[in-house]
């Protein structure tokens, strides 16, 4: 049964932070996950902000009530009737972002705290709105955001800039269904065994790895179902695949490098990560999905190779805030290539954070501190300029 | 405006809130009453618990329901008369009154039948197992060890138990099990061929030890501390005193064996009384102490013999404990290689110094300590261990009485001397006296305040990261928030 609508309670002393998750995505139902047990409790316990649960529903109507974080509301499947009572909130853009709910009453923001995964939120577009906003918001501004929800775009340009990456091509979807042929051919000089991967998708979605050009076929076709650009690139060889969430804006720092276990499977995918709890990475210390090793079993040396391309890429890329860069490793030859970047991690990756020595409620309290330094960095920069332009109409 | 006090008092779960006040009150009328005139909503007094549904429970549940339907239906029946009487407007007025005020009498009505149980049933029942008792210790041919005092009591007990048990055939009281009942339930379970028994005695009202005493007929006697605790039983610390201390005089002061590190027992202590703290046991001296979270290792020795001991109990204030139990059983004839390997034995009891480890984090759970000795002995553990951060939590402790206010003050600065990082207190009564002593002792971290304790314990793991040490004392159930 749909539950009785919540009550805000509002502290006027404390900032009030709006967590936004949810929306049009196929990681919609992770977001939920990362932003009720990583973000709104740990905001709640830190006693600092008034904590607003901002949903948007798979329809991408938007909502809020405070009843919104309860993780229970999802998993009893009774979201729907609840969102039935209550009425979708509008968004006032006053100079300030202003969340307008029932009865006209009016909750005014002063930190965004993004919560969404996939398209349609960590892709840039949620951060897009926050900047037209010109409200503060926690994690990678819209470009770097973008940037990194484009796999190829990412790789180009980390290429560009002289960070190794395995070899690569890229298409759009539209091109494989009207020339196959000459798709396949822009990709004959790629060795197998290649994967291939939705551009724009997380959590390893419909990511697939081939040995041979059927096998090929099949997984764009795949991939092409869930994205209109998709990425084919060479496996790493004697891969050993690591994963560095980095937190900072300026100065960046990161966590712990991690290994997620791969074993039977070859690819750490949605399942190692969020389902199996492990079944598939037997043998490694438990994180928070119960997959990694926690620290990496690298020697030092390339261990901190592995730290410092993910800063590399951080920096490169323009992220602030959080995300986590993904990196392959060729253990024989000790080459590091940088693989993704992931701008809004799952959970944020509190479990590394923990034994780096960071607890949930100190990493998301930096985070809304970072939000606020990069806003404040923001006013000072001048976006009116005075011209004689229009005076010739 | 607020209205869920109002609709909680005439809520169809009425019955059910006052049957779990009854019984986290351990069905103690006063303590109920007390409970009863402070709350205003009651759908919040289950909130860290719920009624465990015992047939004590049941019945009085089903009396509740019973009552005030009846009541409730005799109001209405009044009304409706009134309604169809004419000149009978009066009945009108007397059914709402009845209707109205069926929660008020029925609550306070529940405590009758249970005060005439106590009186009719329980008391005499209670009087003859307690009177078959006192015969059964007095013939007893085994060693009778009391252990009294306003904290620490059942950890003492536990102790000597399994130092002594070792080599002896031991029986004690169970738990922290200590009224004149389970004394009596201790003389029904004895074989007769025990060579030592242990009994803990609690603080119920003044008078209680002296009547213990006089029941269950000790040879010896340990007193484990004096603090402010249990006051609202006691009009004052000195009463308390004088309750406890009438075990020695019951002993005429020989074999009684004080805790010397208690400050409030020292105006109290006698040249007869054999002294244990953490410096040693009367001619026994502690040397070597090393304290880890790993537990506590010191030398104990005199000028003849020597014994190594390490437990895996944290903390210098159990440094007295330990070699108290170590040297009774000296007495009682163990050699040292037995003593030792029992004390190695020794573990921390669930949420009395207990730590665990929490994604990389070490958690001391210190919950059921209720004394500002205890938060003396937890603050100078948490300021001597090393750590990345340090993180205490409390409420505050309750049945201060008049010492409340002055004890919180104290507390605040014992923790401010511990120099944590973070100091989380639940908010309520107590914590502006903490703050103040916080204040007062330099307290230079941060302070957060938590309206949820239970939300607070459930969500640790968010607030801890590897490296961090967090001692969490006292906590208050439903009874006192």
């Amino acid at each position: 049964m749909p539950r009785k609508l919540g009550i805000l309670r509002f502290n006027m002393s404390k900032l009030t932070v709006a967590v936004i998750f949810g929306s049009r995505s196929t990681e919609h139902d992770i977001s939920i996950v990362t932003a009720i047990a990583s973000v709104i409790k740990p905001l709640e316990l830190s006693g600092k902000y008034n904590v607003v649960p901002v949903y948007i529903d798979k329809q991408g109507k938007w909502y809020s009530d405070p009843l919104l974080s309860d993780i229970n509301l999802y998993s009893s499947g009774n979201i729907e009737a609840f969102l039935s009572k209550l009425k979708p909130l509008a968004i006032r853009m006053d100079g300030k972002l202003e969340l307008v709910l029932k009865r006209k009453k009016v909750i005014t923001i002063d930190v965004a705290f993004p919560a969404t995964h996939g398209t349609h939120g960590e892709d840039g577009e949620l951060m897009g709105l926050l900047e037209m906003a010109g409200v503060a918001y926690v994690g990678c501004p819209m470009p770097a955001a973008a940037l990194a929800m484009d796999k190829a775009l990412a790789k180009t340009l980390a290429a560009a800039e002289g960070i190794p990456t395995s070899k690569f091509e890229w298409f759009y979807a539209r091109d494989f269904a009207a020339d196959q042929e000459a798709v396949l051919s822009k990709l004959a000089d790629l060795k197998y065994p290649l994967f291939v991967k939705p551009v724009h998708l997380g959590s390893s979605i419909a990511i697939s790895r081939v040995e041979n050009s059927k096998a090929l076929v099949q997984a764009i076709e795949v991939a092409a179902h869930y994205d209109d650009k998709v990425l084919v690139e060479e496996a790493v060889n004697n891969l050993i695949e690591v994963t560095v969430p980095i937190i900072g804006n300026h100065h960046p720092r990161a966590a712990l490098v991690e290994q997620p276990l791969l074993k039977n499977s070859n690819l750490f995918d949605f399942e190692t990560k969020y389902l199996s709890g492990g079944k598939k990475g037997k043998g490694g210390k438990s994180g928070a999905q119960g997959y990694s090793k926690l620290p990496a079993d690298l020697p030092p040396k390339l261990y901190k190779q592995a730290e410092e391309t993910a800063l590399k890429v951080y920096k490169t890329l323009g992220c602030a805030g959080t995300a986590r860069v993904d990196l392959l490793i060729d253990s024989q030859t000790n080459q590091v290539y940088f693989n993704e970047v992931n701008p809004l991690p799952g959970s944020l990756y509190a479990h590394n954070w923990r034994q780096a020595g960071v607890s949930n409620v100190g990493l998301v309290e930096e985070l809304v501190d970072l939000a606020l330094e990069r806003e404040q960095e923001s006013k000072k920069l001048t976006t009116a300029f005075s011209s004689n332009y229009l005076k010739q109409y | 405006m607020n209205f869920r006090p109002l609709s909680s008092l005439y809520s169809f779960r009425l019955p059910v809130a006052l049957t779990y006040m009854l019984q986290s009150s351990e069905y103690q009328a006063k303590d109920y009453l007390r409970w009863l005139a402070r709350t205003r909503d009651f759908s919040r007094v289950q909130h860290r618990r719920h009624l465990e549904r015992t047939s004590k429970a049941r019945l009085i549940e089903a009396f509740l329901y019973l009552g005030m339907g009846l009541e409730l239906l005799i109001g209405i029946a009044l009304i409706i008369y009134g309604i169809i009487t004419p000149g009978a407007s009066w009945s009108i007025e007397i059914g709402a009154a009845v209707a109205i005020a069926y929660p008020f009498v029925w609550a306070y009505l529940v405590v009758i039948p249970l005060e005439l149980g106590r009186l009719l049933f329980v008391e005499p029942n209670q009087a003859r197992a307690v009177s078959v008792a006192e015969d059964i210790f007095a013939k007893h041919s085994g060693t009778i060890i009391a252990v009294a005092g306003s904290y620490g009591k059942t950890s003492m007990k536990e102790l000597l138990k399994t130092v002594l048990g070792s080599r002896k055939v031991v029986a004690a009281t169970s738990a922290n099990h200590n009224v004149a009942i389970e004394h009596a339930k201790l003389a029904g379970r004895l074989s007769g061929k025990e060579d030592i028994l242990i009994i803990e005695y609690g603080e119920g009202a003044p008078g209680d030890v002296a009547a213990f005493a006089q029941n269950t007929h000790p040879d010896m006697a340990v007193i484990t501390g004096l603090a402010p605790a249990h006051l609202n039983k006691y009009p004052s610390l000195e009463a308390a005193a004088r309750d406890i201390m009438s075990l020695s005089g019951y002993l005429h002061d020989k074999g009684v064996f004080v805790n010397g590190d208690s400050e409030a027992l020292k105006p109290y202590i006698k040249p007869a009384h054999t002294l244990y703290g953490h410096s040693g046991v009367g001619e026994w001296k502690v040397s070597q102490v090393k304290v880890s979270l790993q537990g506590t290792s010191f030398k104990l020795s005199n000028d003849k013999q020597e014994l190594n001991l390490s437990s895996k109990l944290l903390g210098r204030h159990q440094i007295g404990p330990l070699s108290l139990s170590a040297i009774l059983g000296v007495k009682f004839g163990l050699k040292v290689p037995d003593i030792e390997s029992a004390i190695a034995n020794t573990e921390p009891y669930e949420h009395r110094m207990q730590p665990y480890e929490l994604d990389g984090a070490w958690i001391i759970d210190d919950t059921y300590n209720g004394n500002i000795d205890g938060i003396r002995a937890g603050t100078e553990l948490l300021g001597e261990l090393p750590a990345k951060r340090k993180i205490y939590v409390t409420p505050g402790l309750v049945d201060q009485g008049k010492e409340t206010k002055a004890v919180h003050l104290q507390a605040g600065k014992l923790i401010a001397a511990a120099k944590p990082d973070i100091v989380v207190l639940m908010k309520n009564s107590a914590t502006g006296s903490i703050s103040e002593g916080l204040k007062e002792g330099g307290f230079k971290g941060e302070l957060k305040l938590i309206d949820d304790p239970l939300d607070f314990y459930n969500h640790l793991d968010r607030l801890v990261a590897k490296g961090d040490l967090v001692l969490m004392q006292n906590d208050w159930t439903d009874n006192y928030a």
